[in-house]
């Protein structure tokens, strides 16, 4: 046990080196100039001198070997940068940014896990039936469909043409509720872009879990129960499901990892302001810092998701425990 | 089965009760905005527009241009030049008074211009590097001395520089330190109540405004980096104004919309067709003077924005604008080009469709265009399309905006030289309304001509643009600016393809005094609040 | 369980359903892919118009002459989606084959050699299905511009992972195979037994990866497109999107006829190639034939 996590402590490290280097080199070998977001649009009408006061003064003249030792030093004691163009610490930026996305990824998950597993199980219950031919078929079409697609069609659906939920954001803006009032007005901005992102996310777990409940359904011990004469119920949810649950559960921890990236799509197409989001728009306006600083965040998810899985799983799984 | 009906029915019931909670309304006009703009102070906004326009709420320069682009005094009661326009004494009005409540005084105005001098602003440090000296003699006088006369003083200084409280910033001595600076206390008719970094801003009407009421209580500016997203929310009325000019194709649509007002007028933003001046071929006029001619201007106004944009004039500058030269006039004809090439002896010699040189160089260039400009895009492909007509081989090649700037404008700084054949491109407004536009566009010194990113060389223009920067009078100017039009009509730096019309609707229920400036849009200053009386 | 690895949409597995034979989905994989690939080498004989050229009005609602209407600058749009199928089919096959020679490489060579070189090659793999998957590419994407070849580089250097791990599990039950065992025995060199017994087994193997892999190809580039770090002047079916939403297609009554087709055409394509993909990884797959 230790051995194995040594070993996946060493990988994951290399993850992070391997994210973190390349997070620093791509955005400095990007084309173009860091100059026009750092000054404006007028900077052409700066004297040569004058630019290189700029950059100096914001890191950017030194070779790049003590950039990058300098980017090592601030990650390792936490400190995330600081965003020239937004005139910013990026933690901060982070920080209101995170909140948004863990709340529509979370329950995206949240409703996609447990639409997911009680489809699944009920399918494979009634394998080959019309039910279940007639779910393989709307799973694998949204497996198939692109997520910003489908977000475009509610929009132009459900927001602009009947009105029933928000263009975009995720308040109101400009408008101070508190209580209830908060609640309501952040669900109702909440709810085309968690749709979207339940949709897209079911047919994944519900065909693992009706792949997993089918294997399980298959094995002795449940013919056994069946032969005792116990209640459909019974055999489905004390017997089955519980233990076809087990992979679900190495899924659902996986897909945390993705809490911060997966639904970059979905949020600039709801322009939803997570992170996302923020990632994208760094890009475009080649926001060096917080490029650099959004990819690592994601990453760091990724990973602490995956850490949390390979802790977790032989816990929940006994064959797991004794076999190593 | 049945699990699944109950969750789906608590769904329903759950997002039922919601939507009457989002119709929460303040009486604030709401006005999308394309991006952050940092704090809104002068060193953390971050566009020319709609970021210096919003900026200018909350804080005033001592002119502002009016609805013709004229400059008029603000903060000055009284202006007195000097005849060799070398001083200029201004008298400020008296009872301005900063957001905080100290009086606004000849002290901070001094103490402004000498701080964009010291801590770099792109903006203004560059312009106010005329100035010679600044005095306050008494709280309400300040004595400008400049270097040289200056033609773009009075609009591209005193108009563009928002004056700061001294009080609040002489403790902020670096550029670093004042674009982490997150004071906001101005002396504009709107005071920054919140910001919410990537969603909104939220400001109030400031009521001890010096000249008179505030016609709004309250604006709201979500951040709506869409520009489609931005229009549909004016249509279903969660914001009562896109700071973005509106597509062409929703025009029809909005004017029959009631409760939504479309206002239209020339737009100075420019849409060309740049050439490489140092290009081996394209140096060549002829050719140049081909390519324009079988560009069909008139075609692609109509096909790209719906004809609502005016056909380029070749001398640059917009109609609409008062240093425009009447009488220059291109007409494109296919025909003509052809005519041109076969002169010149650029001739198909291997039949493989495309023209070469007399040495044999085939006529083949890449023609740059912006990703993020998808009408340029569209442009690009319909010249490709009109030079393949004639024998001209075009390879549209798209890059983001800062890929095209590092290889047409390296470093924003033209003494460093270009990498292109063609480009599609294109300058804001400000370049159309100021008066040493052309002398920026064209003049062959990069250190003069800052703009002249096709590298174009012409001794006439050079001498008639050293005379326009320090020439005060308006209708020497105009005499100036004329002639210089001419001479770019007939050299072709550029071909100047359209500018397209500045629509914009808004929902006239929540604010329906707006100002409409010539070629820029309603966002101004003008639409909230009359200018001050003298 | 395997590790579970990240398509570009955020449902990270997919799992084959229990089939022997091709079965009703191969049979309807095939049809769609049959049907799509047919209108690519047909186009100009399918289409009405010429896609670039401006036919019509800009903005046409559907009529008679254009079944589908126009696109903003006039061009026929049935027109533009027939022969999107060429460039959308062209940069999922070919950033597959990038893909899957990355991916067949590696895993055949971990696979065989085992040993240190496995292990270095399984932690590369590793690393890049841990990676948050878009928001990498998004960067690669922005940062190499967009151009048709670049797409494909791009998808392809990013989607090889998966049938690398696929492809070495599958080595290295060849591996244990008697008559392999034996040729290294009798001390064949590697390189020949490679040749002669290993990529025969894993290349039918790799064909089932191939299709799934171009089946992530064609939505990745319809996402990247649709995020404006496509090649705006590629007629693919991400790009009429692109353009559709940019001249607000969703505000006026155009989304019927300019967004609704093109997605569906993805869905169809994606679709068709992950149904072939799947059924055939189940014929060929012995161990996942082994499982039902």
């Amino acid at each position: 046990m230790v051995r194995f996590l040594a070993g996946k402590g060493v990988q994951y490290a290399l993850v992070l080196l391997f994210a973190v280097t390349l997070n620093f080199m791509l955005p400095r070998m990007m084309p173009g100039s860091p100059l026009v977001f750092l000054a404006g649009e007028d900077v052409g009408f700066l004297s040569e001198a004058q630019r290189t006061e700029l950059l100096r003064s914001l890191g950017l003249d030194q070779p790049l070997w003590r950039q990058y030792v300098q980017y090592l030093g601030n990650l390792a004691t936490g400190n995330l940068g600081y965003s020239f163009q937004k005139g910013r610490p990026i933690s901060e930026i982070i920080v209101e940014r995170l909140p948004w996305t863990l709340l529509l990824v979370g329950l995206a998950l949240l409703a996609a896990t447990l639409i997911g597993v009680v489809w699944g199980t009920l399918v494979a219950w009634r394998r080959g039936s019309a039910f279940d031919l007639g779910s393989l078929g709307i799973s694998m079409f949204f497996e198939s469909t692109p997520s910003f697609w489908l977000g475009m069609i509610f929009i132009a659906v459900f927001a602009a043409r009947l009105r029933w939920f928000p263009i975009f954001g995720a308040q109101t803006p400009g408008v101070s509720l508190a209580g209830w009032a908060m609640v309501a007005n952040t669900a109702w901005h909440l709810a085309l872009p968690l749709a979207t992102l339940t949709l897209i996310t079911i047919p994944g777990n519900f065909l693992i879990m009706r792949y997993s409940m089918l294997t399980v359904l298959g094995e002795q011990y449940i013919a056994t129960a069946k032969a005792k004469g116990l209640a459909e119920r019974t055999v489905i949810y004390r017997h089955a499901m519980r233990n076809a649950l087990l992979p679900m559960a190495t899924v659902v921890m996986l897909n945390l990892g993705f809490i911060a990236s997966g639904a970059t799509v979905i949020e600039t197409v709801f322009s939803y302001p997570g992170v996302g989001r923020l990632l994208y728009e760094a890009v475009l306006n080649r926001d060096y810092p917080v490029i650099q600083a959004t990819f690592f965040i994601l990453t760091v998810s990724v990973i602490a998701a995956n850490v949390l899985a390979d802790l977790l799983y032989p816990l929940i799984d006994p064959r797991v425990r004794h076999a190593r | 089965m049945r699990t699944v009906a109950i969750l789906a029915m608590i769904l329903i019931a759950v997002l039922a009760t919601i939507p009457a909670a989002g119709l929460a309304q303040t009486g604030a006009v709401r006005i999308a905005i394309r991006r952050d703009e940092g704090s809104l102070n002068p060193y953390t906004y971050q566009s020319g527009y709609p970021g210096w326009n919003i900026m200018t709420l909350v804080y005033d320069p001592l002119f502002y241009p009016d609805a013709n682009n004229e400059p008029i005094p603000w903060l000055v009661r009284d202006v007195k030049v000097s005849t060799d326009g070398r001083t200029w004494t201004l008298t400020l009005h008296p009872n301005v008074r900063w957001h905080d409540g100290r009086p606004l005084t000849s002290e901070d105005v001094k103490f402004t211009f000498e701080y964009v001098q010291k801590v770099t602003h792109s903006r203004w440090t560059p312009t106010t590097r005329n100035l010679d000296g600044i005095e306050a003699p008494n709280p309400q006088t300040v004595v400008f001395r400049l270097k040289a006369p200056d033609a773009g003083f009075r609009l591209r200084t005193l108009a563009d520089v928002p004056i700061l409280p001294k009080h609040i910033w002489e403790s902020v001595t670096t550029v670093a330190a004042a674009r982490a600076f997150n004071n906001t206390v101005g002396s504009g008719p709107f005071r920054v109540e919140e910001v919410r970094a990537g969603q909104f801003y939220r400001l109030s009407a400031y009521p001890q405004y010096f000249a008179g009421p505030v016609k709004v209580r309250e604006l709201v500016l979500p951040i709506v980096r869409d520009a489609t997203v931005s229009f549909t929310a004016v249509q279903a009325g969660e914001v009562d104004l896109s700071e973005r000019p509106l597509n062409p194709e929703l025009v029809a649509q909005f004017e029959r919309q009631p409760g939504i007002k479309v206002v239209r007028g020339p737009g100075f933003a420019s849409t060309l067709l740049q050439f490489n001046l140092e290009h081996p071929l394209l140096r060549d006029l002829r050719l140049r003077r081909a390519i324009a001619n079988a560009v069909n201007t008139n075609l692609m106004v109509k096909l790209l924005t719906l004809g609502y944009a005016v056909v380029g004039s070749p001398g640059y500058i917009h109609p609409a604008s008062p240093f425009y030269a009447s009488g220059l006039k291109f007409e494109a004809s296919k025909a003509k080009a052809v005519a041109i090439l076969n002169e010149a002896g650029y001739r198909d010699r291997n039949n493989d469709g495309v023209r070469e040189t007399p040495e044999g160089t085939p006529l083949r260039f890449t023609l740059l265009a912006q990703a993020e400009n998808p009408l340029r895009i569209r442009g690009a492909e319909l010249v490709r399309t009109w030079l393949k007509d004639i024998g001209i081989a075009i390879d549209v090649r798209v890059a983001d905006d800062a890929s095209v700037i590092d290889l047409v404008w390296p470093d924003f700084d033209v003494c460093k030289g270009r990498r292109f054949d063609l480009s599609m491109f294109g300058w804001s407004a400000p370049v159309m309304t100021r008066p040493t536009a052309l002398v920026d566009l064209f003049h062959s010194s990069c250190q003069i001509g800052t703009i002249n990113i096709g590298g174009y060389k012409n001794a006439q223009i050079d001498r008639l643009g050293e005379q326009l920067v320090v020439t005060v009078d308006s209708n020497r100017q105009k005499q100036i600016a004329a002639q210089m039009q001419k001479i770019v009509a007939e050299d072709l730096p550029v071909h100047v393809l359209y500018y397209q019309d500045v629509i914009m609707a808004y929902r006239a229920a929540a604010h329906d005094k707006w100002v409409f400036q010539k070629g820029q849009g309603v966002l101004t200053k003008l639409s909230f609040v009359d200018p001050p009386k003298r | 369980m395997s590790t579970v690895t990240a398509t570009a949409e955020s449902a990270p597995v997919r799992v084959r359903p229990r089939r022997r034979r091709l079965g009703v989905v191969g049979v309807v994989g095939l049809a769609l892919l049959i049907l799509l690939v047919g209108s690519a080498i047909f186009a100009p004989w399918i289409a009405p118009y010429n896609p670039e050229e401006s036919s019509g009005n800009p903005f046409a609602a559907p009529s008679r002459l254009h079944p589908l209407g126009t696109n903003d600058i006039g061009q026929d749009i049935l027109s533009e989606l027939i022969y999107g199928t060429r460039i959308s089919l062209a940069i999922g096959f070919l950033a597959a084959i990038v893909a899957i020679s990355i991916g067949t490489l590696i895993g055949t060579v971990a696979g065989y050699f085992g040993g240190w070189v496995d292990a270095v090659l399984m932690r590369a793999v590793d690393v890049v299905l841990v990676i948050p998957f878009l928001p990498l590419m998004i960067l690669i994407a922005a940062y190499v511009g967009p151009s048709f070849w670049n797409i494909i580089l791009v998808i392809g250097l990013l989607v090889w992972a998966r049938p690398a791990r696929v492809l070495r599990s599958q080595v290295l039950s060849l591996k244990s195979l008697d008559y392999i065992d034996a040729a290294r025995a009798l001390g064949a060199p590697a390189s020949r037994i490679l040749r002669l017994h290993v990529l025969p087994g894993v290349l039918s193997l790799s064909l089932a990866q191939f299709i799934l892999a171009a089946s992530n190809a064609i939505l990745i580039e319809a996402s990247l497109s649709f995020l404006g770090l496509g090649d705006p002047t590629a007629k693919s079916w991400g790009s009429i999107l692109y353009y559709a939403q940019v001249r607000s297609a969703f505000l006026t009554g155009a989304w019927l006829w300019w967004v609704l087709p093109p997605g569906l055409l993805i869905t169809l394509a994606v679709l068709g190639f992950a149904f072939t993909g799947f059924a055939l990884e189940e014929v060929l797959n012995p161990r996942l034939r082994g499982m039902s």
